[in-house]
Parts: structure tokens; sequence; C-alpha cells
């Protein structure tokens, strides 16, 4: 088990109830072979640019551990997911 | 002698690095307002001739720069 940071960018146009389904789908996903253990709902931001035309981003940041596979596949979902904005996840152990 | 010294080459105190004397451990990407004092107006990373970062730390600011930038915290370039 290794410990991962993943920060997400999500669609603002969702309403709360999206934005909620949304997190508890990418939870899950990480629950599948993981444990997360912190999840931080940065809230509505600002991007430095625009994406798709989008001056806004819901940001949401989770810290889990899982084995090296999970990100991988986490990757795979959010690149299909047409919520996601951005993505980025992080092996905090790397130095 | 002195007079001399101040006429010609004159050589600007040597900076410190400012994460050296933090004793941070690891420079984030999250943290917006911090990485903000390393970009130029235009967006782009400052030299270490300006920053006054070690080699070291100015590896990893560059790296949690470009993190910044792909998750649009930070500006590519501004106009």
């Amino acid at each position: 088990m290794k410990k991962y940071e993943t920060l997400f960018v999500l669609n603002p146009s969702l309403d709360e109830e999206a934005i909620k389904a949304n997190i508890e789908k990418f939870k899950g996903i990480i629950e599948q072979d993981g444990t997360v253990t912190n999840v931080d709902e940065w809230g509505k931001r600002r991007l430095a640019y625009e994406i798709n035309d989008l001056t806004e981003g819901y940001y949401v940041l989770i810290n889990f551990e899982a084995n090296p596979e999970l990100p991988k596949e986490l990757d795979r979902i959010f690149r299909i997911s047409d919520t996601i904005l951005r993505h980025l996840i992080i092996n905090l152990e790397e130095k | 002698m002195l007079k001399k010294n101040n006429r010609g080459n004159r050589r600007p105190k040597k900076k410190v690095c400012a994460f050296c004397a933090d004793k941070a451990e690891t420079i984030d990407y999250k943290d917006v307002s911090k990485l903000r004092k390393y970009i130029s107006e235009r967006g782009k990373i400052l030299p270490r001739r300006v920053s006054g970062n070690c080699a070291k730390h100015q590896r990893e600011l560059t790296v949690a720069i470009k993190r910044a930038r792909n998750i649009a915290l930070l500006p590519f370039t501004t106009e």
C-alpha cells in the first residue's frame, strides 16, 4: 500500500447532488482496492485559465492508500468522465 | 581601494534559499500563494539567480509549479 493524493476539478455547473454523486463515485472506485484517508472539498475556485470557456471549477482533494495498480485505473476513469475538467494523481512517498 | 570596489564589480548580497531557511521538506503544489512568489508577471518561473533558491529546492519548485499549472491553480501565461 502506498500513499497517494488526487486533486480533480469538476464542472461547476453541476448541481449539488450531482457533485456529491460524483465524489461518491470516485471514492467508491478507490475503495474497491484501497482506503480513503481524507476528502477535502475546496469548493468553487477561479481557474487560472479558461477551460472549455469555464472560468470556475469545483476542486476536490482526496488522500488515499492503495496498491500501485489503482492510480492507473483511476486515471483511466478520470479521463473518460466528462464531468472532470482536470485531474492529478500524485504519489506522496515519491521523493 | 574601497571606492574602486564600489564603482566596479558590485556584487549583490548573497541570497539564501527561502526553502532551506524554512527547513521545508517538500514544496506543495497546492500552496498557490507561496508559489506565486516564484513566478513572473507573465507566469514564467523565476530563475535561480533571481529567486536565490538552492538547486535542490529550485528543482522541487519547478515540479510544484508545473503541477499547479496543470490543474489550473496557476496560469501558463498571462496577457
